[in-house]
């Protein structure tokens, strides 16, 4: 009786993790600095679904809504899922709930490509892809590092802190040659925010994440296989290295591909996982999709905090630092006894 | 023979020491013999020096080039490394700065043991490195001065102030002083118009269309309005404002400058890019293509372009009142007075492709 209780419970907290995105998107289209009443966020709506072509819409909250708004919202999903999902198979995979998403190397990686790409390349290579690029190589460093060692998912942890520690010197090197020029444009992006994204951004990161997300969720039982001892996992008849490759490459994928376009934005990943469990417990069945649904919405709500009352461009990091270390300070004190 | 021997050397050694110890201290007697001031700077700190400064360490674009315009850049012993690697213009008003030692590097500290080397009596810095400022004056042995403009004029005209009195060379600074507001009262007059509309400015500063100034004098003084000028920069001190785009779309300014003190291939935003913008298309200033290049300030302004960048904007801003002035013979003006040479401005406007900004 109580497990079919607890089954319910799950599936409407599964429910409203996918459902609440979707509220929060029409929501956060109406918040901004630009006054656009809700009938003109409707109908702005409606035209771009081509319901109906002739309402009477103001060009200039039209851009908005399509240009300014709309990038920057689905972006903020995006990361939020993207941040979440990385996190909650990472911490399943190493069986350690400390693992954010840039364990493996992709934030410092990342940032040495965008500060390549702006200092020393004048931006004739795009930071963008040079984020990208450089995120993937961190992690194929540790990788092929790592490779072969006995106690493999240990020496991936610590191969990811060495090759993230190497990445960081050079980002440093990096940063004390260039001009001030340059060094302006590199913190703003080192800071992370999703105020610059453009559609040409979403189009070639908004497939990546998706693909990678859509793989992840569709594999939620062989990462609860892959999360058990690797003896265990082969009994079961999972392929322990290949699948271990590429869920670590699904998740750099996604987590390379949004760094690329935000720059880094932390916590995301090591709180939602755990919020999730407290929630709907350890499996990743569940624990999955619905970090993919809470992420969403915390990210997005952190962006729509800035965007409704900061004055300024607002570094989104920051409201996700603020608001994650005293949630997850919390959730430590409730789960004392558990972990005692 | 000996006794001889005993009488040099009796008068001998009283003179060697009397002289060896005048050797080693007529730095300091020469620096002691020196008049004390205090200066208030940027940092509103009270600092005292010995004047005229000898021997100055100048880790600050804008004073280098105070410095140069008073007839005192050999004075200068060292510099950061702005000027010798990434200022295109100092090395046209100063040439000799590339065969100068560099001893910081912007946002890091300096060596603080090639400063001591140097035996500095005053080291100009910029307050915007307050880390850098804190640690010189707790370190060396000598003033350490933070100044900067910061996009106002009064403050520049202060700073030329400050420079002329810590170099001796009051009159020169008056002279430039002078110029300056002799050259920024011409304009006034010129646009004494009752009724003249005031275009409302947004201003995409330092390599981002999001980052404006907070102080920009010269757009007043052009008979513009600075939009940035209303709301509050992102700390205490900073000139700096970071907007929301959606800030700027609300404001819809009549027109937008774009920082442009740089070679274009340097540019990290173009007119251009803001024209093709989709996402600006919507703006009164992208439509009517009243989008410009602007000559700006970074964290150091230059004296001689202050004067030929409200001549510029008023020009841009107000067409017909200005319609009978040459901004290349303003500009070689301003340049000739401050730098001492022709053909200055030119090779400016070379460097940075700006002769292009100058037509109709």
């Amino acid at each position: 009786m109580n497990g079919l209780k607890n089954n319910k419970r799950q599936k409407y907290i599964l429910l409203a993790a996918w459902v609440l995105p979707s509220i929060l998107l029409f929501l956060s289209l109406g918040v901004g600095t630009y006054k656009i009443s809700w009938a003109e966020v409707f109908n702005t709506i409606r035209s771009a679904l081509r319901a109906n072509q002739n309402l009477n819409l103001s060009p200039a909250a039209a851009n908005i809504i399509i240009n300014v708004r709309l990038p920057r919202i689905l972006l903020a999903l995006l990361a939020g899922s993207a941040f979440a999902v990385s996190g909650s198979v990472l911490q399943s995979l190493f069986r350690n709930p400390l693992v954010n998403e840039y364990v493996l190397g992709v934030s410092f990686g990342a940032g040495f490509g965008a500060a390549a790409s702006l200092v020393l390349f004048s931006r004739q290579f795009p930071p963008q892809v040079a984020a990208f690029l450089f995120g993937l190589l961190a992690v194929f460093l540790v990788m092929t590092i790592s490779e072969g060692a006995r106690n493999s998912m240990m020496a991936v942890l610590l191969t990811g802190i060495v090759v993230s520690a190497f990445f960081q010197s050079l980002l440093s090197g990096v940063e004390f040659m260039a001009s001030p020029y340059a060094l302006q444009a590199l913190f703003f992006w080192l800071l992370g925010s999703f105020s610059q994204v453009t559609w040409p951004d979403l189009l070639w990161t908004g497939p990546m994440v998706l693909l990678g997300l859509f793989l992840l969720i569709r594999m939620k039982w062989r990462i609860n296989v892959l999360s058990l001892s690797d003896d265990e996992a082969r009994a079961l008849g999972v392929n322990v290295k290949k699948e271990r490759f590429l869920v670590i490459a699904l998740t750099t994928l996604i987590t390379s591909a949004v760094v690329s376009v935000s720059g880094i934005i932390g916590w995301v990943g090591l709180i939602v996982p755990h919020a999730v469990r407290g929630l709907v417990g350890a499996d990743n069945r569940l624990v999955i999709p619905v970090s993919a649904g809470l992420g969403a919405s915390l990210m997005l709500l952190a962006d729509d905090l800035i965007r409704a009352f900061s004055p300024y461009e607002f570094p989104v990091g920051i409201i996700t630092n603020l608001v994650g270390i005293p949630f997850f300070l919390y959730l430590i004190k409730r789960s004392k006894k558990s972990w005692g | 023979m000996v006794k001889t021997k005993k009488l040099f050397f009796s008068v001998c050694w009283p003179f060697l020491l009397i002289s060896s110890f005048l050797s080693i201290n007529i730095h300091a007697f020469s620096a002691l013999s020196r008049e004390k001031i205090t200066i208030k700077d940027s940092l509103n700190r009270q600092v005292e020096v010995r004047v005229p400064a000898q021997r100055i360490i100048c880790l600050q674009p804008e004073l280098l080039r105070i410095l140069v315009a008073l007839g005192e850049g050999e004075r200068v012993l060292a510099v950061d490394r702005f000027p010798v690697r990434y200022d295109h213009l100092a090395k046209i008003i100063f040439p000799e700065v590339s065969k100068l030692p560099v001893v910081s590097v912007t946002g890091e500290d300096a060596n603080l043991e090639k400063i001591m080397e140097l035996n500095p009596d005053l080291v100009l810095v910029s307050p915007s490195e307050l880390n850098l400022t804190q640690n010189l004056s707790r370190k060396l042995n000598c003033p350490v001065i933070s100044l900067s403009s910061s996009g106002r004029i009064d403050r520049l005209l202060e700073e030329i102030e400050i420079l002329a009195r810590l170099t001796g060379k009051e009159q020169r600074g008056e002279e430039l002083k002078n110029f300056l507001v002799a050259g920024l009262e011409s304009l006034k007059q010129k646009l004494n118009r009752p009724g003249l509309k005031k275009p409302r400015v947004y201003l995409s500063f330092w390599g981002s269309l999001l980052r404006s100034p907070v102080n920009y004098q010269p757009v007043e003084l052009a008979g513009g309005l600075n939009l940035t000028s209303q709301i509050k920069p992102i700390h205490q001190g900073s000139d700096t404002a970071v907007l929301k785009l959606e800030t700027l779309l609300s404001w819809n300014p009549d027109l937008i400058l774009v920082h442009g003190l740089y070679p274009p291939e340097e540019r990290k935003i173009t007119v251009q890019q803001l024209l093709t913008d989709p996402g600006l298309q919507y703006l009164k200033a992208v439509q009517e293509k009243k989008v410009f290049y602007t000559f700006g300030f970074w964290y150091w302004w230059d004296p001689a372009l202050v004067l030929v960048e409200c001549y510029y904007l008023a020009w841009l801003f107000h067409p017909e009142e200005m319609s009978g002035v040459d901004l290349m013979v303003e500009g070689e003006k301003s340049f000739k007075k401050f730098y001492g040479q022709e053909g200055l401005f030119k090779a400016l406007c070379d460097r940075i492709k700006a002769h292009e900004w100058f037509k109709k």
